[in-house]
């Protein structure tokens, strides 16, 4: 059996990690399915989804981490208007730090649970806000 | 005060309940997968930009596409859900029918704060006679026109009639008639900082982002091709930050024009006191 869903958010600032660990096992448990995967995926390019412990420490870390590594003030090639959106292409960044940090993470269900680390949370990436975002899931098993 | 006076709601979610118009306002502006924004959206926008207010933009193409993009009741109704956070402006087609009597309701009864006309899209020379009676009721009024200026990214849209120079005879002719010239009438800055500075009552937005990312542009066109002397010295209390969202992009060009430069009392003229003063005030 295949589950599909879908949930929506509206995030607040230009870069932001989100928590969504809840809404997953949240879908976990309305699929009814008791053995298989979860698959968490973001429909965007300029925003990502890791697992990582959640304390603000290390949030500030990675924020920082990403910010020494994709400078917002650099000549990327991206910064430029694009004909098929009529509009500016500004989020480089955006599109790099994606790159960097993936777009989907990935964990087992056993005996309809989520089953995960005790230190892992699974984070929505904002990395050209603020925006609506849309993140599938998909759970497939039995 | 931080007002951006260039913002086109033609996406916000409230007045995008029918699906036919969302495709004709991406079609007819040529703005194509941004989606449509809850207000929330736009306030969350907002706040990251540090914008206190937005100046809402109608277009009435009636003439060169059939109908209006947005229409002026629809800009009423947006006001009217976020009083402290949007100043309404009208839009007439001056080549149609009743645009008159459709421009003085919009002042009288919807409580509209100026006029937005764009004469590339609109096709017509803004020292065309036809055009007086829209400028009388203006003045009558006391509320400023915001022109197109310089090149326009719409289908079907002639530069030639919003060359900056075009203006001229208007600004002369209208002493006491506030206009903007939007987007500085890129690629022609020169030409606009000549009329502004012989014409006081003629201001500029900053709504371009046509090439690079807004600090290479800004400090192209704001530093090099118009020096930063020209404006804090001679032009300080005509230029107004505008961004021309949801085209360009509002929050990095909000910071970008606070990091060229300008003496900070010039700073404060161009989020908002030349603004405020080209609206005749914010009640």
């Amino acid at each position: 059996m295949v589950v599909y869903k879908s949930f929506t958010l509206l995030t607040k600032q230009y870069n932001e990690m989100i928590l969504i660990t809840e809404e997953i096992e949240k879908a976990v448990a309305e699929s009814g399915i008791q053995n298989g995967i979860i698959a968490v995926i973001s429909k965007h390019t300029t925003t990502g989804i890791t697992v990582n412990e959640s304390l603000e420490c290390l949030e500030s870390d990675i924020d920082h981490f990403l910010k020494r590594l994709v400078p917002e003030n650099y000549p990327y090639n991206h910064a430029r208007m694009l004909k098929s959106y009529g509009s500016t292409a500004g989020n480089p960044t955006g599109h790099l730090k994606a790159h960097l940090t993936g777009n989907h993470c990935v964990f087992p269900i056993v005996s309809g649970e989520l089953v995960k680390g005790d230190a892992q949370d699974v984070y929505f990436c904002e990395f050209d806000g603020p925006a609506k975002r849309t993140i599938s899931i998909s759970i497939i098993g039995e | 005060m931080f007002i951006d006076i260039h913002v086109h709601p033609a996406f916000f979610e409230p007045i995008n309940k029918d699906e036919d118009q969302t495709e004709f306002r991406h079609n007819t502006l040529d703005i194509h997968r941004n989606g449509t924004a809850p207000l929330e959206h736009i306030f969350n926008q907002m706040n990251c930009a540090g914008l206190d207010r937005l100046c809402l933009l109608p277009e009435d193409y009636t003439t060169t596409a059939g109908r209006a993009v947005v229409t002026n009741e629809e800009i009423r109704s947006l006001v009217d859900m976020a009083p402290d956070k949007f100043i309404g402006f009208a839009s007439v087609d001056p080549l149609a029918d009743h645009c008159c009597e459709k421009l003085e309701h919009a002042f009288t009864d919807l409580k509209l704060k100026g006029l937005k006309l764009h004469p590339s899209r609109q096709w017509f020379y803004p020292s065309d006679e036809r055009l007086k009676p829209i400028y009388q009721i203006c003045e009558k009024y006391n509320k400023p026109i915001l022109f197109h200026s310089g090149l326009s990214w719409e289908p079907d849209t002639l530069s030639k009639y919003a060359r900056p120079i075009e203006f001229e005879e208007v600004a002369c002719r209208h002493p006491k008639l506030r206009i903007c010239l939007a987007h500085f009438g890129w690629p022609w800055v020169q030409e606009t900082a000549m009329l502004m500075v012989k014409f006081p009552n003629l201001y500029a937005d900053t709504s371009f982002l046509y090439f690079d990312c807004a600090r290479e542009f800004y400090t192209r066109v704001l530093t090099q091709d118009i020096p930063v002397t020209w404006i804090d010295r001679s032009l300080r209390h005509q230029v107004m930050f505008g961004s021309n969202n949801p085209r360009f992009e509002q929050i990095r060009m909000a910071q970008a024009i606070q990091e060229l430069g300008f003496r900070e009392s010039t700073l404060e003229l161009i989020k908002g006191g030349n603004a405020i003063e080209f609206l005749g005030g914010l009640d």
